[in-house]
């Protein structure tokens, strides 16, 4: 016997999934979140769901966990007192960063306070050049100064940084050495081995919080792995990553940082793994939750991955799946402004005090009572009909909340609410899709998360998106997620280069080097030479701009030869992009990026044979329909989710309803059931 | 409110707008060849109803918000509807005929139709690094009229039915020091536009034309309602204030002041410049659309935070400042660094807001828009270069904290250039770019550090100008807040005997060796120092933010250095802090 385990902590609950091997049958368990300790609700988990199925631990013999340590180490600034190395002349640029204030308008908004305080910062009698020459021989005397200093305030971490390291590194390492010499317990990051990037700040600003991270992440990772030990695990448990993909755990402590936004990313990863059985390969992912919703956008099979962003006010230089947070959730609360337009969120009502329908002390309208109201959410069936609902409340809320505050009638109030979210999350929509240069009608909307269900149908047609698609279980599609990834990391060089076929020579020198790092990795890993793979990008701009295009290329194109396709294919971007592309421009190259992937065995799901009979409702009601010509009240059939085989087909206006969701079908929309047990909605009608 | 569009619609169409000027924005600086837009984002882009409304502005920079009101009516002056077709574009940069507010800033503005009816405009507006003129960067401390400050460019078409007007173009690049920077630029704005073009067309098909422009009407009028809500929280009454500049660049030395009486009216705000120093032979005149905007933002940062920017915003407020004054200049004076005058306007009109309400303004900022423009041949490449680049510095303290440390205020909001990156291209190597120790107003709540940054010139023939102000006159602080430091140029030859410069520097001579310092203005303090806890007052030793010595002279605290510790000495704080009550009773 064998089986896989994915572990997704959330905010709320912990979401754990256990997949047989061989027969691909899934099963799923939730536990309360333990935010102080995570790996407790990660164990209790675990050790349930074993017991549940009768498992023994020794048969689990993969083991993939998200966990939230790194996250809330920074939103809580309950990182490790960490100390700083700069360059001399450079120790407030942590403080400065690009010298902008937060907000244009407000004069009272706060900058976030640097993760490494004044006093922890010193510099380093050293230079280096544009060019990478020495400029200034690192002085030994100012590196041990600083290197006492830190020791002497009892720091339990340093960063070091400084400029043009990311062209030649050996200040850095010299720094490395000496702070091991004498502060050996210390835990030491440098920018050349975290980022070596050009553009100092980003740099400083990574390493700095890396550095932060670094002695939590090895504290609870040493706990984890003997508690796993302990209980009689035998496999070493992995650990999900920002940009989807997974590692050792002992691996993530060299780069906590590179674990700090993966929260989000496991529910992508699945999307992707749903785009290769599909054969839909260009998705937008939409989770929605209670507060907010999770937008990313999978193209010919590949999510989409960002360079850089914000991580609690700070700019993090690592490579992440490029997901876009909008504050739009079941939670979020409607209010008239002070001009008179209708506005949902970003306030969110959360779960406490929650909607105005759910009783618990909630006194403005939500979504999700505007939802209640409208009769597209079921008032019996909130968390499986564990709570009652207080419509009244609801409707008092809108009265009393929009109604008194415009000219609106309850229904357009009602109705209205949810216009505006579903407004607000088209346009997030637009930003990561048309924005960049995608047609929606080119993508399957895949929808997930427990409040997604209810909008997805709309968002399809305002946006153009031709089909949605949702999966069989919306609540846990994102532990599902650890179960079919792959070891991933990336390596990156930074020299800037003027493209030519004669440069292509040493583009090649520089990612057979990224490649030798990659290699040792994927042995570490004991990934077998023939499940490893190596994604190759280079970051493009006209020389002269300011920002690059990241440009896929393959190995045997790292020649002169080759120069011409990959030349085409970053203005052909450019041109889709931003609607134009100098003909005669020349090229430059600044990062080299490869990617090693190790491919691992995943969870394996079966096609189940077509139903005979025609799926059945269960019952009708009355839903509200602002988003068709003629809105209105239309009589709705509703069904459950588990009489839905494989082959039925079925015509809106409908509703869906299952344990962990709910699912909404317009009228002239058609719904049917794919061999995966998937439904897809066909947002024009007709048939797929 | 709002005839005839639900508030729902509202809501959507205002926020799809505002995604039109947002998708241009991101165009124009992702494919901006110049490090003032790709780096610094000294750009704004709008969207404008057809009848010259603004209904939409993505902004970077609040000098920009006012900077393309009038731009669109300048187009429907000069051409009549039948003369422009799907396609056409128009560029100007001419502030004395409703193309911004200073030369550099080239606006581009394109018709939008659908179905053969005229329906909006886009525009957007970008700071080009040069534009001619008599110094590199085009605006000089010794310019003493608009004509030494480049190429004047009337409202033109520089496209026509989606071709390229070479003439047009060519006139442009040709007149600058650094064409092909212009023309990577000016390509960025001709796609920034086309972008909004398709986006608008988009939106207008989506509601229909007629239906589009009551949408576009209503967003108007909600903006108005917001904005009088806002005045209408402010006391009524009249209040003045004034302050000054430390002089007008080569031709007059003498301080120049800026005075400004606001009277609040229920829901309306009437500012009135009557006093204000005539305008000056030097490049600090503002045009009245700068004024404008300048008050505008002052009003949307005290009384208006969330209102969507579009006209409507513009109809509470009236401005009136005497023809011929610095903040209403007339032909043909100069008006290159205009941004120092708006910002010392937004210190004005916050000092006499101060008077009634305290708690929602900042004391003085380093209010300038301290700038160091490098010029000479790169010997690496052998090409001509013009670098500017702007210092930011302390942001005023206020009632609820001390004031933000070297970040940039008010009217303008660019980000540095990476040093990794400006060595990279220009020979230069920056030796310190730090926090100005005891730079920051002494309060209560302290003020927000200046910043020093030393430039070493790394080859010969280079030269330097620099613009800087409240070298003279120090930011002030509210309520019993000291003032911030001043800031300083200075220059060292060689390196070696650090010579004191004036504010306003032009063309200095540099050779390999050679140290430009710039020290930027601090901010005023927030309330008495000595109510500062002293526990921050040791923090802020610590952090090197305030010396031992100015904790003792300005706040009263005590600070005692032992074994590399800094440590409070309470008794000998509470006598000094005493005395100091005693002595003013």
């Amino acid at each position: 016997m064998s089986y896989m385990v994915g572990v997704d902590v959330g905010g709320t609950f912990t979401d754990v999934t256990l997949v047989d091997s061989k027969t691909g049958e899934i099963k799923n368990h939730k536990v309360s979140s333990t935010p102080e300790d995570p790996s407790r609700a990660i164990m209790k988990g675990i050790k349930d769901i074993l017991e549940i199925n009768d498992i023994a631990q020794s048969d689990v013999q993969y083991l993939a966990h998200g966990t939230t340590v790194a996250t809330n180490a920074l939103i809580e600034r309950k990182g490790a007192v960490t100390g700083l190395i700069v360059t001399e002349g450079f120790r407030d640029l942590l403080e400065i960063g690009r010298q902008t204030r937060p907000s244009l308008y407000n004069f009272f908004e706060e900058k976030p306070q640097p993760v490494i305080p004044g006093n922890l910062r010193y510099e380093a009698s050293e230079r280096l050049l544009a060019n990478g020459e020495v400029y200034k021989v690192i002085d030994e005397d100012s590196l041990h100064k600083a290197i006492d200093a830190l020791k002497e305030q009892g720091v339990k971490s340093i960063a070091v940084c400084f400029l043009f390291s990311y062209l030649n590194p050996e200040h850095e390492k010299f720094a490395v050495k000496e702070i091991r010499k004498r502060f050996p317990d210390v835990y030491v990051s440098a920018s050349h081995e975290i980022v070596p990037e050009f553009r100092e700040y980003s740099r400083l600003s990574t390493t700095a919080l890396n550095a932060y991270l670094g002695p939590v992440m090895k504290n609870y990772m040493e706990n984890f792995l003997n508690s796993v030990k302990e209980y009689g695990i035998p496999v070493e448990p992995y650990i999900t990553q920002s940009n989807g993909g997974i590692i050792s755990i002992h691996e993530s402590v060299a780069s906590p940082l590179r674990t700090a936004v993966s929260g989000p990313a496991a529910g992508v990863v699945a999307a992707k793994n749903l785009a290769e059985l599909t054969g839909y390969k260009n998705m937008i992912t939409f989770d929605m939750g209670g507060t907010s919703a999770d937008f990313s956008l999978i193209e010919n099979g590949e999510p989409k991955i960002s360079m850089e962003r914000e991580v609690e006010g700070f700019p993090a230089r690592i490579p992440m799946l490029d997901i876009h947070a909008c504050g739009a959730g079941g939670g979020s609360i409607a209010y008239i402004d002070n001009g008179g337009a209708l506005k949902v969120g970003p306030e969110s009502a959360g779960s406490t005090p929650g909607p105005a329908s759910y009783g618990r002390g909630g006194t403005k309208p939500t979504v999700t009572d505007a939802n209640l109201l409208l009769g597209r959410l079921n008032p019996k069936e909130i968390l499986g009909g564990r709570m009652s609902v207080d419509m009244d409340a609801a409707k008092q809320a809108i009265q009393e909340h929009i109604c008194n505050q415009s000219k609106l009638t309850l229904e357009e109030a009602t109705a209205g609410i949810i216009s505006v979210v579903n407004a607000n999350m088209s346009r997030a929509i637009r930003l990561i899709s048309i924005q960049k240069g995608h047609d929606p009608r080119d993508f399957t909307l895949v929808s997930f998360g427990g409040a997604g269900g209810l909008h997805c149908s709309a968002l399809a047609k305002e946006l153009n998106i031709p089909r949605v698609l949702i999966p069989p279980s919306p609540g846990t599609f994102c532990s599902l997620g650890l179960l079919v990834t792959d070891v991933r990391t990336d390596y990156v060089r930074s020299t800037l280069e003027d493209a030519s076929p004669e440069s292509m020579n040493v583009v090649a020198s520089h990612f057979k080097e990224l490649k030798n790092e990659g290699v040792k990795l994927l042995e570490k890993e004991n990934i077998p030479e023939s499940k490893r793979k190596y994604e190759l990008v280079i970051d493009v701009r006209f020389k002269g701009q300011n920002y690059e295009i990241p440009i896929p290329v393959e190995w045997d194109e790292l020649t002169s030869a080759g120069f011409a396709a990959l030349k085409e294919r970053f203005e052909e971007q450019h041109e889709k992009i931003y609607g134009y592309a100098k003909k005669d421009g020349i090229l430059e190259f600044v990062n080299y990026r490869l990617t090693a992937v190790g491919q691992l065995p995943k969870a394996r799901f079966e096609k189940s044979t077509a139903a005979n009979e025609t799926a059945i409702p269960r019952a009708a009601r009355q839903v509200y329909f602002s988003e068709i010509e003629r809105p209105g009240y239309y009589e709705t059939k509703i069904y459950d989710r588990k009489n839905l085989k494989p082959g039925n087909k079925v015509q809106g206006p409908l509703i869906v309803e299952q344990m962990d969701t709910t699912i909404l079908v317009l009228p002239d929309q058609t719904m049917e059931v794919d061999d995966y047990g998937n439904l897809i909605i066909n947002t024009f009608g007709g048939e797929e | 409110m709002v005839n005839q569009v639900d508030p729902i619609t509202l809501e959507i169409v205002g926020n799809l707008l505002l995604s039109v000027a947002e998708e241009m924005g991101i165009t124009l600086v992702k494919t901006a060849f110049s490090t003032n837009i790709k780096e610094r984002k000294d750009c704004s882009t709008a969207v404008f109803d057809a009848k010259g409304n603004m209904t939409a502005q993505a902004e970077y920079v609040p000098m920009h918000l006012g900077s393309m009101l009038d731009v669109v009516n300048e187009v429907l002056k000069r051409y009549p509807t039948d003369s422009i077709y799907p396609g056409d574009m128009f560029v100007t940069n001419d502030p004395y005929s409703g193309g911004g507010t200073h030369l550099p800033d080239i606006t581009m503005v394109a018709p939008v139709f659908e179905a053969d009816k005229l329906v909006g405009f886009v525009a957007n507006i970008a700071h080009h690094s040069d534009i001619g003129g008599m110094v590199p960067g085009s605006v000089s401390p010794d310019s003493t009229t608009i004509y030494q400050e480049g190429l004047r460019i009337p409202l033109v078409k520089i496209c026509s039915k989606g071709e390229l007007i070479r003439e047009s173009y060519d006139f442009i690049t040709l007149n600058t020091r650094t064409p092909v920077e212009r023309q990577g630029d000016l390509d960025a704005q001709i796609a920034s536009n086309k972008a909004g073009v398709r986006r608008l067309q988009e939106v207008v098909r989506k509601y229909g034309v007629d239906y589009f422009e009551a949408c576009t009407d209503a967003l108007l009028d909600y903006a108005e309602e917001l904005m009088r809500a806002g005045i209408r929280s402010l006391p009524n009454g009249t209040y003045t204030f004034e302050d000054y500049l430390d002089d007008a660049g080569t031709h007059s030395q003498d301080p120049v002041l800026i005075r400004a009486q606001i009277t609040i009216d229920e829901s309306n705000a009437i500012v009135d410049f009557e006093g204000t120093s005539p305008q000056v032979p030097g490049p600090l005149n503002m045009v009245y659309s700068g004024l404008v905007t300048t008050i505008f933002y002052c009003f949307k940062a005290v009384a208006g935070q969330n209102v969507f920017s579009n006209q409507g915003i513009y109809r509470p407020l009236t401005v009136k400042a005497p023809k011929g004054s610095i903040v209403n200049c007339t032909l043909p004076v100069p008006v290159g660094q205009r941004i120092d005058t708006s910002q010392r306007v937004v210190d004005v009109i916050l000092g006499a807001l101060s008077k009634v309400a305290p708690e929602r303004v900042l004391a003085a900022c380093n209010s300038v828009v301290t700038s160091a423009i490098f010029s000479g041949t790169n010997p690496n490449t052998e090409n001509y270069f013009v670098y500017l680049e702007t210092i930011a510095g302390g942001s005023g303290a206020h009632a609820f904290g001390d004031g933000l440390s070297g970040v940039q205020v008010h009217m303008t909001n660019t980000s540095n250039l990476p040093v990794e990156a400006l060595e990279r291209e220009y020979p230069i190597l920056i030796e310190k770019y730090a926090l100005r120790t005891d730079s920051g107003g002494a309060g209560l709540h302290r003020g927000g550090l200046g910043i020093q940054r030393d430039y070493r010139i790394l080859t010969d023939g280079l030269s330097y100008t620099g613009l800087g102000d409240r070298h003279k006159f120090a930011p002030w602080g509210i309520n019993g807040g000291k003032e911030g430091s001043p800031g300083i140029f200075s220059f060292a030859k060689n390196g070696k005997e650090e010579i004191k410069l004036s504010s306003k520097v032009s063309e200095l001579p540099l050779n390999k060796g050679d140290v430009v310092r710039v020290s930027s203005p601090g901010s005023g303090g927030f309330g008495s120092p000595f109510e500062r806890n002293p526990e921050l007052v040791l923090f802020d030793v610590i952090d090197q933010k305030v010396s031992v010595e100015k904790a003792l002279e300005d706040y009263g605290v005590s600070i005692n250095y032992n074994n590399g510790t800094y440590s409070i000495d309470i008794e000998e704080t509470k006598r000094n802090r005493l005395g100091v009550l005693q002595n003013s009773i």
